[in-house]
């Protein structure tokens, strides 16, 4: 995690060598590294991608970049690099994404700091560039925002604080890229050396750190002659900053004035150097325990007082009314909920509807006519039956399956969800849901991750970098395979229509079956309350919190550039990892079916073996075998299902061995299924099983990714399979004591 | 079929075995874990920490107060005692047993660890105040130096233990103790505690279960009588000798007076705009530092904005950002009224 803290770190032109060796050879080199640094959600992405040209999502959420992401770019004949940091309230590196930034800025020796600075929240995110400014002097302030902050009706002299801060201060509007050209011009100008800054540094502190700094102050300037900055070397050492120790240690501390210089003419003996940093320790048991809140204090103090110096307030404030009515309406006591519901009802009523007609294009096209069309050439070509199998009937057919089942309604529900979640509007739903989360030791944001994860699972896990608190990020992503998914809609629906609608009178078939699917998902949304309430109370008792939700201005919603993010970046990355696992599912679904061990199947065989598990919990070893197989892509489920079942049975029907199907009838479905010993026990207890069992191997590995943790990944995937495992066994029982 | 009450009756002495055996704490497997634990090692290290606490704390340190300290019999403690003098850890001498150089070195590390490890609770996790001297009791026997110095550089060289108690350096040194008994505070001053003793820990739990912690600030009342009298802002406690024993204070300069404590964030009403006085000492860690990070320091004015759909949390405008806390939160940070003047209009 602070890998770059321990490690040996190179000086300045030795980290110019490496990077120099690396020109020739590798294809990331660079002339120009630049960081890009600011607090969250005020528009550190968007100036990212104006620069770089790339689209990395940037949402109306603060945290949405919790790893570093990096970009280049030419500029004047020189190849520049912009590293992305989190997005942090402080350096202070109190949590990990400060520790990545504060470590990036001090170890890392980007040649420009960029600070983005939201114009409509100046006084918080000088905060941060003072902070900055303390570390480093090649800084460039882009303060972003500021048409929105004229609609609040605060206008900033950005001339002014160029002068207050010392550094260049480029005003613009990111999204609109106005501005982005001077700030890389002067981004050049910094990193050729022709720009000189000369920062604003906080002075004045508590009485009790000055005396501190006053007693050490002489001390540095006598062991260090050349020094510039004793009180700020001084300062440093009082917080026991480890690169300033460390450059007192070892005589190097020329090095950290910042214009990069190795030459120490004057290295003082060793001695000298440790008399230092014994009094600095001494100095530091005498400082005050709040002596750190009091830094805060400070700089809060210098940061209010440059802002107050540079900001108008007081202008028309038209655009600030209206946000605050419609804050109140959204969340007002009576009104909230509704609105609530109704607009997350539209979303998924459109999402349920518009996706069916897509499918079932995409359904005809890639299964009823390329596949037969596959086969018949393979067969043309001369291809042996086992391949045309491999191929077609198994890796092909499962991709297909899954990007029939899976494209559309991602395709519709994602950019739905983006537009509201740039409006703003989603912050104030976690706010609204918030003390329901509470009670469960979770997030109010979790209210987000878990809608998103009704789409995708994979994709909620990826959402939940929204939450900034590291124990409720994990309840949100062990919990969020309890909404029921895509993928595992359509598996409910069918049951629920074969038997569960049959035991009404026909005309309230259709109406019974969509109450139980309903019932299912409602179920999941408890059973996430109650895994959210049982793992904070338990094993993630000990993780760090620390709640807060910032709500954003509302922003009008970009619809174009919407639809392209959200289809680049959450549509086809989910589905391209589905695919990647779809793949060997399929070959492993035609293979299991199609090798032969004595004179049963692979897959006969295991149904065997599994079978008298799946009785006890009310299933049978087709549908575990089914799950199996299908950990990739539930989207499968079914139709692997029916392919074992007539398999088994060794029933007429069905598209041949290994190969997998779907009827277009309910009817003859219901028949294969009841054929196969299915009762209404097994179709509630694979409805049951259907939400709760383990994530499917994309959600899996994107857990494994998100959390960097086999633990809690083998947490997130145990947990709802022992509990489905439970409830199925317990409800076939209780069900077989009734009868 | 198997028998469905069969199976139930099956599956229900299965899920009481495993309770008995994993349940935190009464569990089986927790109790011999907690017996494998207590090797002769760790004993020791216990038995010279309590040497080392008591030449701190200038008390004699007798077999009777060891063997209370480590639930161990006096014979036992006193065969501990013999087997650290031959390790040249202590010596006897007319005083008591004191500690031997290098069994002020072997204490020292000890301690270092068991308040680093506990600052680090602090900091880095959400395993609440009552706990935190558990884990360190485990993990001051279980980490290397090594280990030590790495923590202590990644939590930014912290100086002091959550308690207020300091943490010694790499190179063994502390502070002399500072401070006094609450006990022994005048009359009439106003204190701030520096300290907490976190042993025996029903009382530490009572005193943080009445708000205090170091940082606080109090007007002492009453030491003599039956119990000792304190007062912050509105509110008086009385506390038992015993516990105030364990609360150690420092004396502040004439004219510094106690911090009001009753009025928070938590009982602002809508609209209305307060200023910070500061963020209660019992918040502590990466909360802590997010409400600073926030802007949430003294003079910040803060107004309450809106209220959630379900009554908690409250968005408050703090520096121009519309920031949701939630109640507990609120209660952590103290204000007073908003003065007249509006900075607003500059």
């Amino acid at each position: 995690m602070s890998a770059p803290a321990s490690a040996p770190r190179p000086g300045c032109s030795e980290h110019r060598r490496q990077s120099l060796v690396r020109l020739g050879l590798s294809p990331d080199r660079w002339d120009v590294l630049v960081a890009l640094a600011g607090n969250p959600n005020v528009g550190k992405s968007t100036v990212f991608n104006a620069l770089t040209g790339l689209r990395q999502h940037t949402g109306n959420w603060p945290g949405k970049t919790v790893v570093r992401a990096e970009g280049a770019f030419a500029h004047a004949g020189r190849r520049m690099k912009v590293v992305d940091l989190p997005g942090t309230y402080s350096l202070q590196a109190g949590s990990e994404d400060e520790e990545v930034a504060r470590d990036f800025i001090l170890f890392g020796r980007p040649d420009v700091t960029v600070v983005v600075v939201d114009a409509t929240r100046l006084e918080r995110n000088l905060n941060l560039v003072l902070q900055i400014l303390e570390i480093t002097d090649r800084v460039v302030v882009y303060l972003n925002l500021v048409d929105e902050a004229r609609r609040h009706g605060i206008a900033i002299d950005a001339g002014k604080l160029e002068a207050e801060l010392g550094v260049p201060v480029i005003p613009g509007v990111a999204r609109e890229g106005a501005g982005i050209d001077d700030l890389l011009a002067v981004v050049t100008r910094i990193a050729e050396g022709e720009h000189r800054t000369s920062p604003y540094r906080v002075e004045r502190h508590a009485p009790e750190v000055e005396d501190a700094i006053g007693a050490l102050a002489p001390l540095v300037d006598e062991v260090f002659s050349s020094v510039p900055n004793s009180r700020w070397v001084s300062l440093r050492l009082l917080n026991a900053d480890e690169a300033v120790v460390e450059a007192v240690r070892s005589g190097e501390l020329g090095h950290l004035d910042g214009d990069g210089s190795t030459a120490m003419a004057d290295a003082a003996p060793e001695d000298q150097r440790e008399r230092v940093l014994a009094r600095a320790q001494e100095l530091r048991w005498e400082l005050p325990v709040d002596f750190h809140d009091s830094i805060v204090e400070r700089t809060y103090a210098a940061a209010e007082e440059v802002a107050s110096r540079v900001q108008m307030r007081g202008l028309k404030k038209a655009g600030f009314d209206l946000d605050r009515k419609l804050d109140r309406l959204l969340t007002s006591r009576w009104l909230g909920f509704p609105l609530m519901l109704a607009i997350l009802a539209a979303v998924f009523w459109i999402t349920i509807e518009g996706a069916n007609v897509p499918s079932g294009m995409l359904a005809t096209l890639l299964i009823d006519t390329v596949h037969p069309w596959l086969a018949d050439l393979g067969g043309g070509l001369g291809m042996p039956w086992w391949l045309t199998g491999f191929l077609f009937d198994g890796v092909y057919l499962a991709t297909a399956w899954v990007v029939s089942v899976m494209l559309p309604p991602m395709a519709i529900f994602f950019p739905l969800f983006t537009l509201l979640e740039d409006f703003g509007y989603l912050p104030r739903v976690a706010f609204n849901l918030d003390s329901l989360f509470r009670r469960a030791g979770a997030h109010g944001k979790q209210a987000l991750t878990m809608c998103m994860g009704f789409g995708c699972n994979a994709a909620g896990v990826v959402s939940t970098r929204v939450i900034d608190s590291p124990r409720e990020r994990l309840i949100a992503i062990i919990t969020n395979n309890f909404s029921l998914c895509n993928g595992r809609w359509p598996t409910q629906i069918l049951i629920a229509a074969i038997f569960v609608g049959a035991l009404a009178p026909a005309h309230l078939a259709g109406l019974v079956s969509s109450a139980a699917v309903v019932g299912i998902a409602l179920l999941g949304i408890a059973f996430m309350f109650l895994a959210s309430w049982g793992l904070s109370h338990t094993v993630l008792r000990g993780e760090a919190t620390s709640f807060s939700l910032e709500l954003p201005p509302y922003r009008p919603p970009r619809i174009l550039q919407t639809l392209y993010t959200s289809v680049i970046d959450r549509t086809l990355i989910v589905l391209w990892r589905a695919v990647v696992f779809a793949v060997p599912a399929g070959a492993v679904i035609w293979l299991v079916s199609n090798i032969q061990i004595g004179d049963l199947s692979l897959a006969e065989h295991a149904v065997g073996w599994l079978d008298p598990l799946g009785i006890l919990i009310g299933l049978n070893g087709v549908i575990l075998l089914a799950y199996v197989v299908a950990i990739p892509a539930n989207e499968i489920v079914i139709p692997t299902v029916l392919m074992l079942t007539v398999l088994t049975t060794g029933m007429a029907g069905g598209a041949g061995t290994g190969v997998m199907f779907e009827l277009e009838s309910v009817t003859a479905t219901g028949d294969i299924l009841r054929a196969g010993g299915w009762t209404l026990l097994t179709a509630v207890c694979l409805m049951l099983f259907s939400l709760l069992h383990n994530p499917c191997s994309t959600t899996i590995y994107t857990i494994y990714k998100e959390t960097g943790s086999a633990k809690w990944t083998t947490v997130a995937t145990m947990l709802p399979l022992a509990m489905g495992f439970v409830v199925c066994f317990l409800v076939t029982q209780v069900w077989r004591l009734m009868a | 079929m198997v028998n469905p009450a069969l199976a139930l009756a099956v599956f229900g002495v299965l899920v009481i075995l495993t309770t008995l055996l994993l349940w935190p704490r009464w569990g089986l497997l927790p109790r011999l874990l907690r017996a494998a634990r207590l090797d002769e090692r760790i004993r020791l290290e216990d038995a010279l920490k309590h040497v080392y606490t008591c030449e701190r704390r200038r008390q004699p340190c007798s077999l009777e107060s060891m063997a209370g300290r480590l639930g161990v019999s006096t014979s036992d403690a006193a065969t501990l005692l013999a087997r650290l003098s031959s390790l040249g850890l202590v010596r006897t001498t007319s005083r008591g047993t004191v500690l031997t150089e290098a069994g002020t070195e072997s204490a020292v590390r000890i301690v270092r660890t068991h308040r680093m490890w506990e600052r680090y609770l602090a900091d880095r996790t959400g395993v609440p105040p009552g706990e935190w001297h558990d884990h360190a009791e485990r993990m001051e026997h279980a980490l290397s130096p090594d280990e030590v110095d790495a923590l202590e550089k990644r939590l930014g060289h912290p100086r002091w233990d959550p308690h207020g108690d300091p943490i010694p350096t790499s190179s063994g040194e502390v502070p002399p103790a500072r401070g006094i008994s609450l006990v022994s505070a005048e009359v009439g001053r106003t204190v701030e505690i520096v300290h907490l003793e976190d042993e025996p820990q029903d009382i530490y739990d009572a005193l943080l279960g009445e708000g205090m912690a170091p940082g606080v600030r109090l007007d002492v009342l009453e030491v003599d009588g039956p119990a000792v009298r304190v007062r912050a802002g509105g509110r008086e406690w009385s506390l038992d000798p015993v516990s105030a024993q364990n609360v150690t204070v420092r004396h502040l300069p004439p004219g510094e007076r106690a911090r009001g404590l009753e009025d928070t964030l938590a009982d602002t009403r809508p609209r209305e705009t307060v200023e910070v006085v500061g963020i209660s000492p019992a918040c502590q860690g990466i909360q802590r530092r997010r409400l600073l990070d926030l802007g949430v320091v003294p003079g910040t004015r803060v107004t309450a904005e809106l209220t959630s759909a379900a009554g908690d949390p409250v968005a408050y405008d703090i520096r121009g950002a519309l920031i949701a806390l939630r109640r507990e939160q609120a209660a952590w940070i103290y204000v007073r009224p908003a003065p007249q003047s509006d900075r607003a209009v500059v």
